[in-house]
């Protein structure tokens, strides 16, 4: 795996009791990997923390929300040359030590992101029924969408290609890089995968999916949905 | 000759007074000519509606509608709505720049701290080691 081209993209936002472990965890599984954290506006201490850990950041001096992050982290990657963007959320729910197998399609060139799912594998990670309403709701709109299934619409754990990269870091939707992202770049003939992952509870802090965005996140996604499958189909 | 309503009177002087109004924040540099373009038509508009009868009259009888003064006040709400769809554009314009503005600014201090060598900057200008 030619690690010098791969940058690990970990948005966090008040993550300063969750992101320690998640760096560690990383530098154990997968050492020598570029990171990024991007701080969206924290109230903590999380860059310090971050930083303590030797790792980049880049700090939004308000928040942006997880696209608004990821976006940033595209930016940075591109503009440092790195071929393979790897989103990572700081929570911990992911583990690193998937990260060979989310890598391997797009090395090997066969698909542009690669989402891991935790539907994919029998974990035994079970989310709350209203999370697993959406998620069957959402995986129903991107199929419909995209003639494809893809279990994990909301994946915070994806590999993203150099080409990827280079257009999102222009364009890409604010709230929730979820359904719409990926109806988006299947719209653009970016090829979409579904790798197995782990998936684990949060460690600490709140998850970002609060009430009120529980009740937007449906409607917003829905409707960006809708526009994304608008678009005309073109070639990445 | 046609006088006019106490109702009429009102939203005239109400309008014309608007449009002063308006034109005045124009002068005083507190709203760009831009955002009063629609102030300044839709209140004039108001103004000689309420000012002119027969042609408040004319209006009012081609609309189907019984009454002058509901002529006024239905031009009255389509504005406000126009008004408010504009905004909201305007709005979602105006986030859009300030994200790309935030991002901006976040990456540029990224390159300011780590080439001034500050040692809390993390590791060089590309991602640091975990």
């Amino acid at each position: 795996m030619s690690r010098d081209r791969v940058l690990i993209i970990i948005p966090a936002h008040d993550e300063e009791q969750s992101l320690p472990r998640t760096l560690l965890e990383v530098r154990e599984r997968v050492p020598g990997m570029d990171v990024v954290v991007i701080d969206d506006g924290s109230h903590d201490a999380t860059a310090e923390v971050a930083r303590r850990h030797g790792v980049a950041v880049v700090r939004h001096p308000v928040n942006l929300g997880v696209g608004g992050a990821l976006q940033t982290g595209f930016r940075f990657a591109v503009e440092r040359g790195y071929s393979i963007g790897v989103q990572l959320d700081a929570d911990g729910q992911h583990d690193p030590a998937d990260l060979a197998l989310l890598l391997e399609p797009v090395l090997a060139g066969t698909c542009d992101v690669a989402i891991g799912s935790r539907y994919r594998l029998p974990t035994g990670y079970r989310a709350p029924l209203s999370r697993r309403l959406g998620m069957h709701l959402f995986s129903g709109v991107v199929q419909l969408a995209i003639g494809q299934p893809i279990t994990d619409t909301t994946s915070g754990f994806r590999a993203y290609s150099r080409r990827v990269m280079e257009v999102c870091q222009h364009d890409l939707p604010q709230d929730f890089p979820d359904a719409p992202l990926l109806i988006a770049l299947a719209r653009r003939g970016f090829r979409l995968s579904e790798v197995p992952a782990h998936m684990r509870e949060r460690r600490a802090g709140r998850s970002f999916y609060t009430l009120g965005k529980t009740l937007y996140y449906p409607y917003k996604n829905l409707l960006a949905s809708l526009m994304a499958m608008l678009q005309k189909s073109q070639s990445p | 000759m046609h006088f006019l309503s106490r109702t009429q009177e009102i939203s005239a002087f109400c309008a014309a007074g608007l449009a002063l109004v308006v034109l005045e924040l124009v002068r005083r540099r507190r709203l760009s000519e831009e955002f009063s373009l629609l102030w300044v038509v839709a209140s004039l508009a108001m103004a000689v509606l309420g000012f002119s009868t027969p042609l408040l009259q004319a209006i009012t009888r081609g609309l189907g509608i019984r009454y002058e003064s509901s002529t006024a006040f239905a031009f009255g709400v389509a504005f406000g709505i126009v008004m408010m769809l504009h905004m909201a554009v305007q709005l979602s314009r105006l986030g859009r720049e300030n994200h790309t503005l935030t991002r901006e600014l976040a990456l540029l201090r990224h390159e300011l701290e780590t080439q001034g060598g500050r040692p809390d900057a993390g590791a060089s200008g590309a991602g640091g080691r975990a």
